[in-house]
């Protein structure tokens, strides 16, 4: 059935990621509210999709967060895409913002390799100011996968992703939360846990075809809107994220 | 009526979003070149983007220098100077496609192109589908045909695609007449496709 017959009458607010094809894909953006797994391999776009999605929520008015868990902002702002309409003004008129989470595990002294149920509550708690001291509506935290390594118990990931998910979507903020995976692992994050709670997921990878390597993008789930399972094809430019169909060689698995 | 004025005279005639396919004997290759670059996208103000999977860009190029025709609005997608690992500079106005069985980063960078420079209409050429023949099978190349074509005319962007004559099969005619409004045959009257 076309996807426009199976629009609800009472669509849900969007938040356009400001990325034309994921926005295609999702007929029109992101559920406002929602919480979204976007995992995949390494070198695969995750971060640069992630960024974008905040630029143009920044460009548009809306205050943006960009949680930084392993790398530190200030590599990451030197090695990410220079995107044509990157700003930098946004981050001065305080826009867009920039945090490690390891300067925030020291300062509420959780230093340590294994969170309890407490130490979760506090770290929740903590984003939660910054996004009331900010006034974000786009988030992100990159990535849940670092996170989850403190969280021995697939239980306390559960935990931690249900409150998250519950206080950031109770703020009106529109969340991707980075989830890293090896290829030849089972289901989209370290625990199998983070794509069952989040309201989205967008799988990112790399497709072999003939020796050929192509970044795909794919997504399998988001709650609140009909969308496109199709796997795509994205290039990673200055002008921002492309994507286009991946051309299917009639049916030949994997392509022509 | 030399072939380049023939090839300008006739994508005149053409609307806008027209999908053309010009099947050309090799012996009129460059002139064909020089008509669309040097007149047409010249009277018509257009962007043109330049596909090559036939000879890398830099030959097309010097071909160009030689003709005095300035580069300033013509671009280029070379997906045959990565394979052939060749170590010749790259032009500021060339992006390079790794291989021509990645049909998609092909429309990808085309995209890419066409937001780079909205300001103007564009004319996109692709050189040539025979070569591109070479690498892909035909089921591929037609689907590939079929959304570049198709997304270049949401573009309002005119698309001429090259045959060489001599190396045309059965296969490509069909694809050919499946993706075009148009087929130009150079000493020839324009033939509607859909008749």
């Amino acid at each position: 059935m076309p996807p426009k017959e199976r629009e609800v009458t009472n669509e849900r607010e969007r938040c356009a990621t400001g990325i034309e094809g994921i926005d295609h894909v999702l007929n029109g953006g992101i559920p406002r509210g929602n919480t979204v797994l976007v995992a995949g391999s390494v070198g695969t776009g995750k971060t640069s999709i992630c960024i974008e999605f905040l630029v143009h929520g920044a460009l548009g008015g809306e205050n943006s967060l960009y949680l930084s868990v392993t790398e530190p902002s200030s590599k990451l702002l030197k090695n990410v895409i220079p995107f044509d309409f990157f700003d930098d003004r946004l981050i001065k008129q305080g826009k867009l913002h920039f945090v490690d989470l390891p300067g925030v595990y020291e300062k509420l002294g959780i230093e340590k390799s294994e969170f309890t149920f407490d130490e979760i509550r506090l770290l929740v708690d903590t984003i939660a100011a910054l996004v009331d001291q900010y006034n974000v509506r786009r988030f992100v935290l990159d990535s849940v996968t670092s996170v989850s390594y403190r969280l021995e118990e697939p239980e306390l990931v559960r935990d931690f992703l249900l409150r998250l998910g519950v206080v950031l979507s109770s703020k009106g903020c529109t969340s991707l939360l980075v989830s890293e995976f090896t290829p030849t692992g089972e289901g989209y994050s370290r625990l199998g846990v983070e794509e069952a709670i989040a309201d989205g997921v967008i799988v990112t990878g790399n497709l072999e075809r003939r020796g050929d390597l192509l970044r795909t993008l794919q997504v399998v789930k988001m709650r609140g809107t009909s969308h496109s399972r199709a796997k795509y094809v994205l290039d990673l430019t200055t002008s921002g994220v492309l994507l286009v169909p991946l051309l299917k060689g009639g049916s030949v698995q994997g392509g022509g | 009526m030399t072939i380049a004025s023939e090839v300008n005279e006739k994508l005149s005639a053409l609307p806008e979003a027209s999908a053309v396919a010009m099947r050309l004997r090799t012996e009129q290759y460059f002139d064909a070149i020089q008509g669309m670059l040097d007149l047409f996208a010249t009277d018509k103000e257009l962007e043109a983007i330049y596909i090559t999977s036939t000879i890398p860009s830099q030959s097309i190029i010097n071909a160009l220098e030689v003709l005095e025709i300035p580069l300033d609005h013509i671009w280029f997608v070379d997906c045959i100077s990565q394979i052939m690992m060749s170590a010749t500079k790259r032009h500021p106005h060339a992006i390079v496609v790794e291989s021509p069985t990645m049909l998609e980063n092909l429309m990808l960078k085309v995209e890419f192109l066409l937001r780079k420079n909205p300001e103007r209409k564009a004319l996109v050429i692709l050189d040539s589908i025979n070569s591109l023949a070479i690498h892909n099978n035909t089921k591929i190349l037609s689907e590939f045909l079929h959304i570049l074509v198709n997304n270049l005319r949401s573009h309002a962007a005119y698309t001429v695609i090259f045959s060489m004559q001599e190396y045309e099969t059965e296969e490509i005619r069909n694809m050919l007449v499946l993706v075009s409004d148009e087929s130009v045959e150079l000493g020839h009257e324009i033939e509607a496709v859909a008749d």
